[in-house]
């Protein structure tokens, strides 16, 4: 690899990574996070229900703020 | 690195830190540069969790990374989720920074920059940040348990009731302070009225794509949704301008109390996908925006702050708020040194998500050190402002008088030049119909961020659109800590009805959501309302309430903490938790004994409720409005009482506390902690 070649890489990269952190911070990527959850336990003896993105998002909401989740 | 050049590396920032700590406590005859006030910060923050909450960390809890945490013992991909540190420390963040490391320092800047500033960085490192981690640590370390629940298992089951009432009460009156800031801020002010009416909607709209359209694409919404309130702010120039529109927005102090009661109501009984939840990813992201924004601005600016070191108002007699700087000033920064609402947090949702038990170092004990930092920045803001300016908009029309020429006389007399001239001239730049009488910190702070930011991009020109911004941006995060508080209050409100009448604790039933949302409300309206009407400004005795309140819930943390230490044999370290509580326990006790009996009737409610009582008694006060002074003679008594209540409650805990403490040091009880077992982590160490 060129040293410009290697840079730019490095760049992307850089990119996204800080976009992989933007979507799990602010929630974006909640969801895939579910699936891959709900993956890995397939085979378990109680496996997780799957939900569709519409039925996680309101799931989730409704836990959210039922607590305090908010301060001063 | 080598282990010379980091020691080298250790002292240097120490040393920095020191210099800038002393320049701030000592200097007296030049005005300081706001950059002293970030190295000290920065640099005691460094070495403060570099080796304060290592200590903590190794000695004291002992976090330990081959023990499995709840995230991954009950992992369940919805509230047991195991989360990477550095995204957990941004919910976090985001969840315990509100309005009130803000509010409370520029409030307290009238005793000069001094007592505020190092009660900030100190209070933090040794207090708040203590409180956080050990509660956080606590609370994983039992599932995610939270604070009600750990009180009630390790100090007694009054213990968990008491924490329950407190929580209960401090959320009201925390709820009532916020409420009656938007309100101070939005008076009067067409532009700001307008700007923040128009994030209801907008927040709607969001909410409506989140839920139907494009189902929990939150990145791609907030954005959408910040680009519109960010238009809704420039648009509020177009509507100060009209004649007709600017009239439809100029809204009165007691109008605008009741549009907010009306909204609290709406937002707590209406599903959460329509308000409450778009509102809060609209406000997280302009909150974390706009602090960093500020950050910048502060670095790039490097102003100097105009206000002494210390002015004469340590001796109590503050035109913000009445009392001596021990314990107001102790009272009034609450969030930003140590804030007990954190408690609740971090006993909350983060313990359950976090992957690694020495994660819990730099999530409770790094996340408070950012917001201490959000509270340094508020009180640069505040002192940038000359101090004629500063007292000029925080001070009540009941002591400096209507007219700009008489608030100039009078604040001229305290020996602070102020040309009336000048407050006139600064209202009409930041777009303002008047910045006189402006109380609870909003307005005065919005000034500071608009001459920090306009210093920064588009000088002058832009001043009033960056005021504004400031303010939506204060305003945004207040109704949301409104909404989410009032819901929250409402559940409470229902579990502990539903002790008294079964249907009520049913969460979805719809009579009981609107009875239990009426009574939140109008408990927290009622306080509000009380602060709209006082001729003091209504901050005077609504914030000193709600520091207190929270103080208390502060102390309440800590003494299960020093009281877990205790059961862990940790009885060496337990002044970890023990000074900061005592430190808190002579604060809130001073405070409330005299905020209830002090003789100065600014300070004292009872001594307040004698004097009208007197006036009327003597026929100072005219028979028409005889009415209105006998309810501020409730409302005082109301007050006094609310305090006297919150103190017994917590001095009753503390009370119980020690007979646990006794039992264990000279009894030499057995006692039983209600810890988790220990369970061999499946993963591998460290990150």
């Amino acid at each position: 690899m060129s040293p410009q070649n290697y840079r730019q890489g490095r760049i992307t990269r850089a990119l996204r990574k800080a976009w992989t952190y933007l979507r799990q911070v602010t929630g974006d990527a909640a969801y895939e996070n579910y699936m891959k959850y709900c993956a890995a336990n397939e085979s378990n003896s109680n496996p997780p229900e799957t939900m569709t993105r519409a039925e996680f998002y309101n799931d989730a909401q409704r836990r959210k703020y039922s607590t305090i989740n908010r301060c001063c | 690195m080598s282990k010379i050049l980091k020691a080298i590396l250790w002292i240097a920032v120490s040393l920095a830190g020191a210099t800038a700590l002393s320049a701030i406590a000592f200097e007296r005859k030049e005005p300081l540069n706001a950059v002293w006030f970030v190295v000290a910060a920065i640099a005691t923050y460094m070495v403060a969790y570099r080796f304060y909450s290592k200590f903590i960390a190794a000695k004291v809890l002992g976090l330990d990374d081959t023990r499995a945490t709840p995230a991954e013992r009950l992992e369940d991909g919805k509230d047991f989720v195991p989360t990477n540190k550095w995204v957990l420390i941004g919910h976090h963040f985001a969840a315990i920074a509100g309005p009130g490391p803000l509010v409370g320092p520029t409030l307290a800047a009238q005793f000069g920059y001094m007592p505020g500033t190092l009660w900030l960085i100190l209070g933090a490192v040794l207090g708040g940040c203590v409180q956080d981690f050990t509660t956080l640590f606590f609370s994983m370390r039992r599932n995610g348990k939270s604070l009600g629940q750990m009180a009630r298992e390790e100090v007694g089951k009054r213990g968990g009731m008491l924490a329950l009432l407190a929580v209960l009460a401090i959320m009201v009156i925390l709820l009532a302070a916020v409420a009656l800031i938007v309100v101070k801020a939005l008076k009067d002010s067409p532009w700001g009225t307008f700007t923040l009416a128009m994030t209801i909607p907008i927040a709607m709209l969001i909410g409506i794509y989140l839920r139907y359209l494009r189902p929990g694409r939150v990145l791609e919404a907030s954005i959408i949704g910040v680009a519109l309130v960010l238009f809704a702010v420039v648009a509020g120039q177009w509507v100060n301008a009209s004649p007709t529109w600017s009239n439809a927005f100029t809204l009165t102090g007691s109008a605008l109390a009741i549009a907010i009661i009306i909204y609290g109501f709406a937002a707590s009984a209406l599903p959460v996908w329509l308000l409450l939840a778009p509102r809060d990813y609209l406000s997280a992201f302009i909150k974390i925006g706009a602090i960093a924004a500020l950050a910048g601005g502060i670095l790039f600016v490097r102003p100097t702050l105009q206000m002494p070191a210390l002015t004469r108002f340590i001796d109590g007699s503050g035109p913000v708020f009445a009392g001596k700087i021990f314990p107001f000033c102790f009272i009034t920064i609450a969030c930003g040194a140590i804030s007990g609402f954190h408690a609740l947090i971090s006993s909350g949702t983060t313990p359950k998500m976090i992957m690694h038990e020495s994660n819990a170092r730099m999530i409770g004990y790094g996340a408070m050190l950012m917001e201490s930092f959000v509270g340094v920045m508020a009180m640069i803001a505040a002192c940038v402002l000359s101090p004629g300016v500063y007292f000029a908009i925080n001070a009540p029309a009941g002591i400096v008088g209507k007219t700009p020429e008489a608030a100039a006389k009078v604040i001229q007399s305290w020996g602070f030049p102020l040309d009336p001239q000048a407050i006139v001239t600064l209202a009409q730049r930041v777009g303002e119909r008047t910045l006189l009488d402006r109380t609870g910190g909003a307005p005065s702070l919005a000034v500071g961020m608009a001459q920090i930011f306009s210093g920064t991009i588009g000088g002058d020109r832009l001043l009033s659109i960056w005021y504004h911004f400031a303010i939506m941006f204060e305003a945004l995060f207040i109704l949301t800590v409104l909404d989410a508080g009032t819901r929250v209050g409402r559940f409470m409100v229902q579990e502990l009805g539903g002790h008294i009448w079964k249907p009520l604790g049913q969460r979805g039933w719809m009579p009981g959501i609107l009875i239990s949302s009426a009574l939140i409300c109008g408990a927290w309206g009622f306080f509000l309302w009380q602060g709209v009407q006082d001729p003091l400004g209504g901050i005077n005795s609504v914030w000193p309430l709600f520091g207190i309140a929270n103080q208390l819930l502060a102390t309440v943390a800590l003494v299960v903490g020093t009281t877990i230490l205790m059961k862990m044999g940790k009885l060496k370290w337990i002044w970890v938790t023990l000074v900061p509580m005592a430190m808190l326990v002579a604060v809130t006790m001073t405070a409330s004994y005299q905020k209830i009996f002090d003789a100065n009737p600014r300070i004292g409610f009872l001594s307040q409720a004698r004097v009208i009582a007197a006036q009327i008694a003597t026929g100072a006060i005219p028979p028409d409005r005889a009415a209105a002074a006998e309810r501020l003679i409730f409302n005082n008594r109301l007050d006094a009482a609310v305090t006297g209540v919150l103190a017994a409650m917590v001095c009753a805990l503390i009370f119980e506390a020690i007979t646990v403490w006794s039992g264990i040091l000279f009894a030499g009880k057995q006692t039983t902690l209600h810890e988790t077992p220990y369970v061999a982590t499946r993963w591998a160490e460290g990150d």
